[in-house]
């Protein structure tokens, strides 16, 4: 089994939460709280390895860091994508404004992280509001728009819609396959003691504080 | 203060403010002039006075002298319509419980008077007419918390009568600040609103504006700040919490002490939020600041939170100053502290300091259990904010979500954050929604510490559901009134001073949960039972009468000539007679209610000496003593 750390950056209100609770629950809620702080979940997907002529499934485990959008919480985002193999930057397809948060997480990422093989993946949200046959479109981001700064950047793109689980899953599929495939590729080239190095490249506990500063305590 | 005229000030003589004898101190003598602003029932509050101040002091009482509080609560009844009349008459027993308390009557009146249209000198007239007679009766001070005109007539249970009538907006359109019964407004030292509990943006912010200058008044003028205004029932409280000024309005009858209590609840969530070195930058940067700009929705939902768990709900914590516990066998209790510490001391790998605090908390905001380093304790104004942003924020989690969550604790360091890490434990054996499971939260200093206090919390949660001891907390079963044998009691609140910590049976409508508009008003009716048992035996500054008192508090009808039975919301005929007990010495605080009808003193004395044994006997059961330290 796979373990990789992801995590959901983006304006508040924009969605992230439902998104996770759609691809965790496959479910929606229309009242969901705000969310404070950061929420820690996991879930598993399997995948299909086409190159290899084995029929069984590969099982991933996200480990899924849903962050509040809220500009307080800002200065403990590093805590939650450093280390992250992936990061979903969300924004809200009905609201411009949350596209440029969305770019500046973007580029905090590639200032911050400097990781080439964080995969970032542009994510505008709410779809079902962008009916094109209802008369009630409130597309705010034209698709064009945001799949150009995607290409730029190198980034992959989709939009979705938590609310009718639109394209939600999909995403995560293909996250999960190209980080299977970069893992992958990684064990090929230390094939001697893949197994082991494998296993410990994504478990070890990377958090630990470099420092153990027993003095930031009370007492 | 010109525009205060215009607009809430009506020029209404108060012949009985002579009569009014006001907490010393608290009330500047200029107040009074700006008494009226935006409240309820403003002329006709101050339209007649009964001046019964005077008439306290006839009233002999024991070693407490009471008139001050008497003539506070008594001091203006304002409406012509059903007159509800405590008195209040001290007993004060030293430490001595044998002797014999004297005796508290109360009688509640009904006048018909009910029309609102019908004219107030007239009604006044036939109002004091009534009164003079029932005075020279029983001399006795009377008070109202009643109102007039538009109001809700309560749902009475079956259990104990509603003597309160509920102020309540019938309609949601168009409102004057002035319907409500009780406000609360936050505001910035410069004047830019912050929060109101009731009210559109465009009232509150001339009210606001008139808040502010009432408060600048006095610091130029008196160079002093102004504590309170109180004009008959109305009462504003003022806490200068520079740069944030809090503002607490309300007929209710609470003590002054109460509300700054309250305000000081909510001053502390905003802390809790922002922190005080937060605020101070914001402000000292830029004093007109608009701090509704930095505050997000989820602060204005939680405010609104606190202020209806504080004003509409049974919610006792903020008036005893303590928490509730799970009822939890002593031994069980004890295998869960030793479990927290055991697994604490085997996490060889977690350097020290890292975890400051570990809790496990019950559904309804009941502590389980408390793991802390010693001679280290969390002050419960900081537990309750906790609790009620994990009961009331938290809800909608899904099931396997841990929660990473910054929040300062003002009381413990106002100044910095402290980080949560929360998660909501569920057991295979009990199928329940996130809002009734127990939740385990972990507390660190540090930022980064969520992987290896998760890694705690996960080996503590399977070690705590392979013991079983998991399932006993689900299974723990609240105090039920019928577990002590205690006659003719409806309800109580024992707090035991040493724990901090206060127990209670179980609310009778939990088992009729469908109808929440009943349980609502039952919540309501009993917390102001409580409030007003409470204030007996309290100063308006919240000082006890007496190291020791025991003192009865009595609700009656007396139904006259004049009454309409059905005007109260009691069933016809129905009488009310309830009996009130306080009792507090140096190790506790008891607060009882007796069931309708019961007038027998010494039946009700001997069951509140049962009720204190048997919480004596069982507070290793009701009560978390030291929790597990380290």
């Amino acid at each position: 089994m796979f373990q990789f750390k992801l995590v959901l950056l983006g304006d508040s209100s924009v969605g992230k939460s439902s998104i996770v609770h759609r691809f965790v629950k496959d479910s929606f809620d229309d009242f969901r709280e705000s969310t404070i702080g950061a929420a820690f979940l996991s879930q598993t997907i399997k995948i299909r390895d086409t190159s290899s002529d084995s029929t069984e499934d590969t099982v991933i485990k996200f480990e899924i860091w849903d962050t509040a959008g809220q500009e307080r919480y800002k200065s403990l985002a590093p805590m939650y994508y450093r280390n992250a193999n992936a990061a979903l930057v969300v924004y809200d397809i009905t609201q411009q404004d949350s596209l440029s948060k969305a770019q500046n997480w973007v580029n905090e990422l590639k200032n911050k992280v400097g990781d080439e093989d964080l995969i970032i993946c542009l994510l505008g949200n709410k779809l079902d509001l962008c009916d094109s046959s209802d008369n009630g479109d409130k597309r705010a981001v034209m698709t064009d728009e945001a799949k150009v700064y995607a290409e730029e950047q190198d980034l992959l793109f989709y939009e979705v819609s938590a609310k009718t689980g639109q394209g939600v899953k999909d995403v995560f599929q293909s996250i999960g396959e190209k980080l299977y495939q970069i893992k992958k590729e990684e064990m090929l080239s230390k094939k001697g003691r893949q197994a082991a190095s494998a296993k410990d490249s994504v478990n070890v506990k990377l958090q630990r504080p470099s420092t153990n500063d027993p003095t930031s305590c009370c007492y | 203060m010109d525009f205060l005229d215009e607009q809430y000030i009506e020029n209404v003589p108060t012949p009985g403010a002579g009569n009014v004898v006001s907490s010393a101190g608290l009330k500047p003598p200029v107040a009074r002039s700006g008494h009226s602003s935006g409240s309820a029932q403003l002329s006709r509050s101050s339209s007649f006075q009964w001046g019964l101040g005077n008439n306290v002091s006839s009233q002999p009482t024991t070693s407490v002298n009471m008139d001050q509080t008497i003539c506070q609560i008594s001091a203006t009844p304002t409406s012509l319509t059903p007159v509800v009349t405590p008195s209040v008459t001290p007993a004060v027993t030293p430490d001595v419980v044998t002797s014999s308390p004297s005796i508290y009557r109360a009688v509640l009146l009904e006048s018909r008077m009910n029309d609102a249209a019908e004219n107030e000198a007239q009604a006044n007239s036939r109002v004091l007419d009534k009164d003079d007679a029932l005075m020279e009766s029983m001399s006795q001070s009377i008070y109202s918390n009643v109102d007039s005109g538009r109001r809700i007539f309560p749902f009475v249970s079956v259990d104990i009568p509603t003597v309160f009538i509920n102020k309540k907006p019938l309609t949601t359109e168009d409102l004057d600040l002035r319907c409500w019964d009780k406000n609360f407004f936050i505001l910035t030292s410069a004047g830019k609103p912050i929060y109101s509990m009731h009210g559109k943006d465009e009232q509150i912010i001339s009210f606001m504006g008139i808040l502010h200058t009432v408060v600048n008044y006095f610091q130029l003028e008196n160079s002093t700040d102004i504590r309170m205004i109180e004009s008959g029932e109305q009462k504003f409280i003022f806490l200068d919490r520079s740069p944030i000024i809090l503002v607490a309005y309300s007929t209710r009858g609470e003590t002054s002490n109460e509300l700054i209590s309250q305000l000081d609840f909510l001053h502390s969530y905003l802390l809790s939020s922002l922190s005080q070195r937060q605020v101070s930058r914001i402000f000292d940067k830029r004093e007109n600041f608009d701090l509704r700009n930095f505050l997000e929705s989820t602060d204005f939902e939680n405010l609104d939170e606190i202020c209806s768990l504080i004003s509409e709900k049974f919610y006792p914590d903020v008036l005893l100053g303590s928490l509730q516990c799970l009822t939890l066998n002593r031994s069980y209790r004890s295998q869960l502290h030793e479990c927290m510490l055991q697994n604490l001391m085997r996490e060889s790998d977690l350097p020290r300091g890292t975890l400051l605090y570990g809790l496990i908390v019950a559904p309804n905001s009941k502590l389980c259990s408390v793991l802390r380093p010693r001679g280290h304790t969390l002050h419960t104004t900081d537990l309750h904010l906790l609790f009620c942003l994990i009961f009331h924020q938290f809800q909608n989690l899904n099931e396997n979500q841990e929660l990473w969550v910054p929040i300062c604790f003002p009381k413990f360091n106002s100044n910095g954050f402290l980080y949560c890490y929360i998660k909501f434990l569920s057991s295979p054996n009990y199928k329940i929604s996130s809002k009734s499971r127990p939740v385990l939260v972990l507390i660190s200093a540090q930022k980064d510490a969520f992987y290896q206090l998760k890694l705690l919390g996960d080996k503590l949660t399977s070690s705590i559901t392979s013991n079983g001891l998991l399932d006993k907390i689900f299974q723990a079963q609240p105090v039920r009134i019928g577990d002590i044998q205690a006659p003719l009691v409806h309800h109580f609140l024992y707090k035991s001073k040493k724990h901090v910590q206060y127990v209670m049976p179980q609310l009778q409508f939990a088992d009729r949960e469908s109808d929440s508009v009943q349980a609502e008003e039952y919540e309501k009716k009993l917390m102001t039972y409580y409030q007003q048992i409470h204030n007996s035996v309290f100063s308006d500054g919240g000082i006890p009468f007496n190291k020791s008192i025991i003192n009865f508090f009595n609700w009656e009808s007396s139904l006259g000539p004049f009454e309409e039975p059905n005007n109260i919301g009691l069933i016809q005929g129905e009488k009310t007679q309830m009996l009130g007990l306080a009792w507090i010495t140096p190790g506790f605080e008891l607060y009882l209610i007796s069931n309708n009808g019961v007038n027998d003193k010494r039946i009700l004395l001997k069951s509140a000496k049962k009720i204190i044994s048997w919480c004596r006997k069982n507070e290793g059961k009701i009560f978390v003593n030291e929790g597990a330290t380290f």
